[in-house]
């Protein structure tokens, strides 16, 4: 349970960075999700179930501050940590290359998710805009951000505050 | 969870998923205020960003700083070589200059829109923490009575509109968000379109819906036409880039490039009232 609570804070922390100081790393208007990138690695070391849960709850955080449409983070975030959980027991969990791929290939796939509830509702944004502005540049992001500090995330999932003792 | 067959485990998450669709669609009919619960977040949460904003800032300067010093010296060189070109060019433009005062008062051409308005500053703490949206936080909200669609500006033109506000804080719609369109036209040619955003995160705009025998050149003004919009006219949005037909072919459309560097707001003016002025 608490290692549920120091998830989500540090989701909230993360989306705190994300609507103040990481526009200022912004490259072409295009920042790193640490949001997304946290719940595929959940997603990658806890596997679907508690992937897709715990993105859906941080996602749900992300609609209340955003405050904007209800639903378009939970849904992606749980179609992320979904998508990360896929990894689970499938990939090796040590490299963080692969990590990274990971979470490349699963950032492309929640924002195509995000673009299509963004049809849904009703905004436009050219496909070929949405991939080359958006969708492509933000998956490389988050996979340099990955394998910048997978490292650090992968020892605090093994033996620091996210890691199973703290049950 | 666990102890669920699989067909039960199915239906759940597929009545989660149409809870969420029907939350999304009834959220996304433009509601004016935020819920209480958003409210009070925004408002707690808008002094901290306000902090983490300001140390951002400062960071991103002070790492800023040495790659900038590195072109320094070379760029020295070239702004003594420019000043001596501007010098004599500036004797031409004063020229220029009383000679379009003139011109201005036989027109009767009122461009200074600052004395039409009442505004009220404010500080930006906040930016949309996507990459999809165009939006920023201000801390100015309901008790200092800012309104949704209340127009948004800083002195080089056009940011956006306020769409939500809570006690204390605002959320205004950036025009280079794919959701926002404004009435405009382009100054030099009169014609009218409207400006879209493209995506949130990049500074560009595109003016649609223009009309084939009025296409506008590179380097035109595009300012707000204000007919039955929000936005008071007159407001300058950006210059011309290119020029393409639409899609159809019945219209034009063009690249425009903003006055408002969009990345680096930190203030904006919020207009609280306006009045026309009519010759």
């Amino acid at each position: 349970m608490l290692r549920t609570l120091y998830f989500l804070a540090l989701v909230l922390g993360f989306i705190l960075l994300q609507s103040t100081a990481l526009n200022f790393i912004a490259i072409n208007g295009i920042k790193p999700d640490l949001v997304l990138v946290v719940v595929i690695l959940n997603g990658f070391l806890r596997g679907t179930r508690e992937g897709a849960f715990l993105g859906f709850v941080g996602g749900v955080m992300q609609d209340l501050v955003s405050g904007g449409y209800f639903g378009l983070y939970a849904l992606t975030n749980m179609a992320a940590g979904y998508l990360g959980g896929l990894g689970e027991g499938r990939l090796y969990r040590d490299s963080r290359v692969i990590a990274a791929g990971l979470a490349l290939f699963c950032t492309f796939g929640a924002q195509m998710v995000f673009y299509l509830l963004l049809v849904l509702v009703g905004v436009r944004v050219f496909v070929l805009t949405a991939l080359t502005g958006i969708i492509i540049p933000a998956s490389f992001y988050n996979a340099l951000v990955v394998l910048l500090f997978y490292g650090l995330y992968y020892r605090s999932h093994r033996e620091g505050l996210l890691s199973d003792g703290q049950y | 969870m666990s102890g669920l067959s699989l067909g039960k485990k199915i239906v759940l998450f597929g009545l989660l998923v149409i809870v969420m669709m029907t939350g999304l669609h009834y959220s996304a009919g433009g509601i004016e205020k935020f819920t209480p619960l958003t409210s009070s977040v925004r408002d707690l949460l808008s002094p901290v960003q306000r902090v983490i904003m300001i140390v951002g800032r400062e960071v991103s300067d002070f790492v800023s700083t040495p790659a900038r010093l590195i072109g320094l010296s070379q760029d020295f060189r070239q702004l003594e070589k420019k000043n001596s070109e501007l010098e004599s060019q500036l004797l031409q433009f004063k020229e220029i200059s009383e000679e379009n005062i003139r011109l201005k008062k036989m027109l009767d051409f009122n461009t200074g829109l600052a004395p039409q308005m009442a505004t009220e500053a404010a500080a930006v703490t906040g930016r949309d923490h996507g990459n999809w949206f165009g939006s920023i936080t201000i801390n100015k909200g309901e008790n200092q009575d800012i309104k949704s669609d209340m127009t948004v500006i800083t002195p080089a033109g056009l940011v956006g509109r306020v769409i939500r506000v809570s006690d204390n804080t605002a959320e205004v719609l950036l025009i280079t968000d794919p959701r926002s369109g404004v009435g405009s036209m382009v100054q030099e040619t009169r014609s009218p379109g409207i400006v879209e955003g493209v995506t949130g995160g990049q500074g560009s705009l595109i003016m649609v819906h223009i009309p084939t025998d009025l296409t506008p050149d590179k380097g035109n003004r595009v300012i707000t036409a204000g007919l039955g919009s929000v936005f008071p006219k007159g407001i300058p949005i950006g210059t011309v880039r290119e020029v393409r037909k639409e899609e159809a072919g019945l219209f034009k459309m063009a690249e425009v490039e903003p006055y408002v560097d969009f990345n680096r707001l930190e203030e904006v003016l919020v207009v609280t009232s306006f009045k026309l002025e009519t010759p």
